[in-house]
This record gives structure tokens, sequence and C-alpha cells, in this order.
């Protein structure tokens, strides 16, 4: 039995399970049919897809549409529900955006191409683009990228669809846990999620104890903002708006 | 004229079947009797429709089973590509507990934990294809090569109570000795190079 049979079988949310599994455990646990929210009925077209926070995010690298498209795969990945914000709260696509300006600059052109090719699987299999499909339409097209059964439908994804799904995949995830000097995470919605209590340098007794009582206020505060953890470029980085290595 | 390595390798193959069979008795099997499988949307050697594979919608398809033998009491469907796989088949759906009750599956079962089953077939369990996934997932096979996809319906003379997430192979393990009826849908399946 599978990590996400066992899920079902228990009736876990997946929100629960990325707040037991804390976040090493995220990274591996988020997977398409693993979706937090239930809309009223699963063929029902999605209303409105929803965007970056409340405001227009202005991106570096992707175009609006790739945005928009990333943005939308990023919210059906790790949505926000009655429990909390997900991934586009969390600014993930920002992360990601921010990321392919340096650290993952070898992603871009995976995703450029990417993109296109699953848009035209969307448009090709589905009749639509990915924003205007059912919940449904949405999961089984991208669990179809995720098992590589895409691949062959004449999309053009460039090698295996799954290599494309498996790199957005693992990019949201950081963009929603990681810290958010990288310019995801925003106002901590990921650790909150998990229940981080943020980076500390010491832990007491009193704080163990209040954290195993789900009563330990957590520090919202960058790794980047305690000089014991602050790299010796960070500074120079910040001044640049880019993110450190 | 045999050598001694021959001989031994002839004698110790002989011993084990022996004991084999001295140890595990073949089970008797109850007589099986053929079921009428069918889908409204496909047919034996006809190509499956693009909605019921990753190149539409990829929803399950709709069956219907009759002629069921007396004494069913669960079904179970299985969909497999015997010329996929290592080592095959490439399992590509299994449902199992259906009650013995139900004439068919309807279109589209569910693909997410959250979906509900149909209350038709409530109790039914989907199990873990080939991708360790609990839910149906269509044809895909190489560009230029058609595949035949087994549809196989099973009738069970017994509520066996089987757990979730079981594989194909599992499954069958559990259900020997207790398969009345069986019947087989036959379609195919073909990709073509992209023009690209």
């Amino acid at each position: 039995m599978t990590d996400d049979d066992k899920h079902q079988a228990a009736g876990i949310t997946r929100r629960a399970l990325l707040r037991n599994a804390g976040a090493a455990g995220a990274a591996a646990a988020v997977g398409v049919t693993d979706v937090l929210v239930t809309p009223a009925s699963a063929e029902a077209p999605v209303e409105q897809t929803r965007t970056s926070a409340d405001a227009v995010e202005a991106y570096e690298h992707f175009t609006s549409e790739e945005a928009e498209l990333l943005e939308a795969i990023a919210d059906h990945l790790i949505p926000s529900d009655d429990e909390g914000p997900g991934a586009l709260e969390a600014r993930a696509v920002r992360y990601i955006d921010r990321a392919i300006g340096g650290a993952l600059a070898d992603s871009i052109d995976a995703y450029r191409s990417g993109l296109a090719a699953f848009d035209r699987y969307c448009r090709s299999s589905r009749d639509g683009s990915f924003m205007e499909l059912s919940h449904r339409d949405r999961t089984s097209a991208l669990i179809d990228v995720e098992t590589g059964a895409a691949t062959g439908a004449g999309a053009g994804f460039v090698g295996s669809s799954a290599a494309f799904f498996a790199m957005v995949r693992s990019h949201v995830i950081q963009g929603t846990f990681s810290d958010p000097f990288y310019g995801g995470n925003m106002n901590f919605v990921g650790w909150d999620l998990i229940g981080y209590p943020g980076v500390r340098t010491a832990v007491t007794e009193n704080d163990q104890r209040r954290l195993e009582a789900d009563d330990l206020r957590p520090y919202r505060r960058s790794a980047y903002e305690w000089d014991e953890f602050n790299k010796a470029n960070v500074s120079n980085v910040r001044r640049r708006g880019r993110h450190a290595d | 004229m045999l050598s001694r390595r021959c001989l031994n390798r002839a004698l110790w193959l002989g011993f084990s079947l022996s004991v084999g069979y001295a140890v595990f008795p073949v089970a008797a099997q109850p007589t099986v009797r053929v079921i009428q499988l069918e889908s409204v949307v496909m047919a034996d050697g006809e190509t499956i429709p693009r909605d019921y594979t990753p190149d539409g919608r990829n929803l399950s398809p709709p069956l219907t089973w009759s002629q069921l033998p007396e004494g069913t009491r669960e079904l179970a469907v299985v969909c497999a590509d015997f010329g996929a796989g290592n080592p095959p088949p490439w399992v590509h759906w299994i449902i199992y507990s259906i009650p013995g009750t139900a004439s068919g599956l309807p279109e589209g079962l569910p693909i997410t934990w959250d979906q509900q089953i149909p209350t038709e077939i409530l109790g039914s369990i989907q199990g873990l294809n080939s991708w360790g996934r609990p839910y149906y997932r269509g044809p895909a096979p190489p560009a230029g090569t058609p595949h035949l996809y087994h549809f196989t319906v099973y009738a069970i003379d017994a509520v066996l109570g089987l757990e979730s997430g079981l594989t194909r192979e599992e499954f069958l393990e559990a259900v020997d000795g207790h398969v009345i009826g069986r019947g087989e849908l036959v379609p195919v399946y073909e990709r073509f190079a992209s023009p690209e």
C-alpha cells in the first residue's frame, strides 16, 4: 500500500499530513492527488482562477502567460483551504521566478518549453487551457504529466513530461516552505502550515514543552535576520534584490 | 549419456517437485463460468476512444456485464496490458469488492480520495495500478505500436472483506479458489508520432 493509499484509507487531509511530516517530510509528501481543497463539485469549472495574492505580481523572467499558468499549477498542488493559505499566498511562483534568474538558471529553458507543452497538452486533451478546466480535469491533466503519460500526446514535452512535473513540484514546495529570504513563504505561511516554530538559536526545556503542547509562539524571522546564520555575502546579495546561492 | 551433473540436477528437480506437490497440494478450483463484459464506448478489437486515454480526459470507461454465475457475491475488474510491464502485465486499473448486485461500472470513477464512489457500487475499492495509484489511468503506449488492453471482470463466490491498496497480483492471490466467473473485453489503442 502506498502512502497515498494509506492516507485515503485513514481519511487524512494533505494539510494534516504536511503538518505532521514537518518541513523535511513536506518535500516528499505533495503529489497531484494530494489536493487539499474540494470544490462543491469536482466536475464544476473552477469559477475564477486566483492570482498571486491580491496584487499583480511583477515577474522578472516569466511572461504574464507563463506566470498565470504556473500560479494555477502551484495553486492546485498546494491550494489554500479553510485551514490556511497555500502556495499562491506563499508566492511560490515569485520564488521560482527569482531562482531561475540565479541559482536555478539551468531550469529556465525547461520552464519555457515545459509550460508551453503543458498548455498545448491541456488544450489538445481537455479542450481548454488549464485555467478553464474543471477541478477534476486539472487533477487528471497533472496526473498524466506526473506519470509521463502526457509525453507521447504530441504536445512537445522535451524528454518526459514527468521530469517537468518533478521540477515544478520540487520548486513549488521550495517556494512554499523555504526561508522567506528567497522570495517565497511569504508571511511565513509555509512554516505556519507545517507548524514550524521558526529558526532558533537555542531551545530551552520550557520551549520544548510548549512546542509539544502546540503552544510555542513561532519566531517569524528569516534565518538571515540572525547574525549567527548570516552568510558573508547576504547583505550584498540582498542589496541587489537577488537571493543567495 | 547424461553427465553426473545433469543427473544430479534431474534428481533434484524431481525431488523438489514431489516435495512441492506434497507440501502445497493444488486447491480444488470451482468451475469458472463465462461472463459477458461489454461497454457502450468500445468493443473487442476496436480502438478505445481518446476520452478514456491520456490523449483525452482519461476517464475510466463505462462497463456492463451479464450472465453472472449463480452465487456471485462480489465482483472485480482489472485492466491490464500484457504487452508492457517488467514483468508483464502493466496494470492500468483494478477495482474490487464491487457488490455482487452491480450490473456494471459507471464512467469516470474517482481519481482523488475526496471523490465519492457512486452509490450503485458503494463499497468498491480501487486498488493500486502499476503506477502505484488507486485509480484508472488509460493506455499510453509508445507511438506506432498498437497495444491490447484486457478488461477482465471476475465473479467471486464470497464476501472476502479485502483490504484497500491491493495490487493485481495480491488480489489474484486473495481470491484464489473463489473465482466462479470471468469475462473479458479486449479493445486496442495506438498512439501516432507527433508531426512536430
